[in-house]
């Protein structure tokens, strides 16, 4: 799988009608889309993330570079629908109950995107039932939750009470974020993971992908 | 516009403090500005604990819902500021014609342009840009919720348009009548009992409360957050023409304050724009250098030329990375000293600025200690974070940023005892 560096140069530097030209460019010319993917495009958003943890890139970076991949996945969604690709792993994503903050989700998702997962969106102030409803409807691996706010942060625990509820914590792995949130406050309310940045939560979500094919 | 004020013990422990000389007392701020205040719902809940004359608490900020901390209140808790702000609110209509307004149980006093309208199914509150409810609503408050966040009214046709007046629309040169407000504000306030802190002038380069324009009816521009962000990288020269204007528009604005209530005031809000996150920043320095200090350094040239304020620079989380680069600019004073963030070791702090940086806040952990602590975790970290942060002044005692609601009453009143206890172990 060659490196089509017109594509992933578009990506590092953020240049979304670049990168969306360079995925026509390349399809015109026949090349597989899936080795678009993971031949230019996961590398390309594997670096940015590595720049990011480096201090290199920041969050407008991020968010640039994702905005690219977007836009260069885009040509691909309607080639990779008829072809029955998997991606790396279905997640459910969202601002729980009370928490309008999206910045912070909407970087993981871009993140997990560029990573090759397939991320559902259920938005902000997300209730516990809307979470269990996606869980039964898109059967994921993997339910990422953030709260910015002290006061949203226990919606987190209710959600996870929900999800026990209804039979349906042993499915996921629930992967929690967020500003005022530790890797003690994950453990106390029954999360399987703590992301502390974008970055992280890809990593996590990798790991509990693997973990969750071995266990079947 | 009024001679000279005195100097009674309060504005003058502040005076102290901030000028790097030990005062009498740490000094301490809640309410004089809209990042040191407290939500509605713990005033009420302090009003009660102190036994204060019962009335309905007034917003004094509605975009976060934080109340009016009064005279009676300010004494109670020892509090050494007083608030020196225009009369108009973050959603753009006047603090003026009181009227209730009820809230997750809570019943306060909100402006009368202060107009809002129920979610019909998720029964969330949202809030109308200048109280015109034909417009299209600038603020969403969740049903449950406790305050209000901006709602994104980015036109899509609207995304790439950078032209400077659309973009800079907030930043308005203030009016006679608005001037007539301040000098009459200002003149309640300078009586010398406390530091006056200034919020006016409208001097923020980049504040992400701002961005949205949630005081404007139709705003135009650059409104998405996540835009605005991905601008700064992609468009510096750009967001250079915009700051331009509000540094042009800010100096015109202070030029102005300053002949009519410039010896009232002891400390002036610069911008509240957060440079940090929990762990990182959100550019490098040579971004920060290249793109905000020139202008915040040409705004505290004419500030420190010109009047005797000191300069309030706000920036959440893991900012210390900035902090030479500020002072070299001018900022005298930072807030809210983000202890809980990456990098921001109280001690750390204090040892490498002690004489050169006011630390105004970072008195106790809003993101942890204070909301769910007990109030002997409060006591110790309060006594601990007075004890480093006071050495040879330069620190006025406050929450890290505002108060939140649901904040145990019991840790508020621990806090404030705590820095009372501190101030009565230094005699």
């Amino acid at each position: 799988m060659a490196l089509v560096e017109k594509l992933y140069d578009a990506i590092v530097d953020g240049e979304a009608a670049t990168a969306r030209e360079a995925v026509n460019e390349e399809l015109a010319k026949g090349v597989d889309p899936i080795a678009l993917i993971t031949g230019s495009m996961i590398p390309a958003m594997d670096d940015v993330g590595q720049l990011y943890q480096d201090e290199q890139y920041f969050v407008p970076e991020l968010m640039l570079s994702g905005r690219a991949m977007k836009a260069a996945m885009e040509p691909l969604r309607p080639l990779l629908a008829v072809s029955g690709v998997k991606p790396a792993g279905t997640v459910i994503a969202g601002a729980v109950k009370g928490d309008l903050h999206d910045i912070g989700k909407n970087l993981v998702i871009s993140m997990l995107e560029g990573a090759g997962f397939k991320v559902i969106d259920l938005g902000t102030d997300v209730k516990p039932e809307k979470f269990v409803a996606a869980i039964r409807e898109h059967n994921p691996q993997i339910v990422c939750m953030t709260a910015l706010l002290t006061v949203t942060m226990m919606s987190m625990k209710t959600t996870i009470a929900a999800i026990e509820a209804a039979g349906l914590r042993d499915l996921v792995k629930i992967l929690v974020g967020g500003a005022p949130l530790n890797d003690r406050f994950a453990r106390e309310i029954g999360a399987d993971g703590f992301g502390e940045t974008a970055t992280d939560a890809v990593t996590l979500a990798r790991q509990m992908v693997v973990a969750s094919a071995h266990a079947n | 516009m009024t001679p000279a004020k005195s100097i009674g013990p309060k504005r003058q422990r502040v005076l102290d403090s901030i000028n790097h000389r030990t005062p009498d007392h740490v000094p301490v701020d809640f309410g004089g500005c809209n990042v040191t205040g407290m939500h509605a719902s713990c005033v009420a809940a302090l009003r009660d604990h102190y036994g204060l004359a019962k009335r309905l608490v007034k917003i004094i900020e509605p975009y976060q819902m934080l109340g009016l901390i009064e005279d009676d209140l300010k004494e109670a808790i020892g509090v050494d500021v007083a608030r020196l702000s225009g009369r108009t609110t973050m959603f753009g209509f006047d603090n003026q014609g009181w009227k209730p307004f009820s809230f997750n149980g809570l019943t306060v006093l909100v402006p009368e342009a202060f107009r809002t309208v129920t979610e019909p199914e998720e029964g969330g509150t949202l809030i109308y840009p200048r109280g015109d409810t034909s417009a299209k609503p600038s603020g969403h408050m969740p049903k449950g919720g406790f305050f209000f966040d901006a709602i994104i009214r980015q036109e899509e046709d609207q995304r790439e348009n950078y032209d400077v007046d659309d973009n800079t629309a907030q930043y308005t040169l203030l009016s006679d009548a608005q001037l007539d407000e301040i000098e009459q504000d200002a003149r309640a306030v300078n009586t010398g009992e406390y530091a006056v802190f200034a919020t006016l002038g409208n001097t923020a380069l980049g504040d992400i409360s701002g961005v949205p324009g949630i005081d404007l009816t139709h705003p135009k521009g650059v409104r998405d957050i996540a835009e605005w962000y991905m601008l700064t990288a992609s468009r510096p020269d750009v967001v250079h023409q915009f700051y331009e204007r509000v540094v042009e528009t800010g100096i015109a604005n202070l030029e102005k304050i300053n002949a009519r209530v410039g010896e009232a005031i002891d400390i002036l809000f610069l911008c509240g724009t957060d440079f940090g996150t929990q762990t990182s920043t959100f550019c490098s320095t040579k971004t920060f250098d290249s793109l905000w200090k020139p202008h915040y350094t040409e705004l505290c040239n004419w500030v420190h030329k010109n009047t005797g304020w000191k300069i309030f620079k706000h920036s959440c989380g893991a900012s210390e990375r900035f902090f030479e680069s500020m002072i070299e600019a001018g900022v005298d004073i930072i807030n809210p000293v983000q202890c809980s963030a990456r990098g921001m070791d109280a001690r750390f702090l204090k040892d490498k600025y002690k004489g050169r940086l006011v630390f105004w806040g970072g008195g106790v952990d809003t993101q942890h200690v204070l909301p769910f602590g007990t109030p002997e975790e409060v006591r110790a970290q309060v006594l601990e974070r007075c004890e480093i942060f006071s050495d040879g002044g330069g620190f006025v005692f406050d929450a890290i940023h505002n108060v939140q609601a649901g904040t145990p009453l019991e840790n508020i009143v621990a806090m404030i005892d705590a820095v009372k206890e501190f101030n009565g172990m230094r005699h």
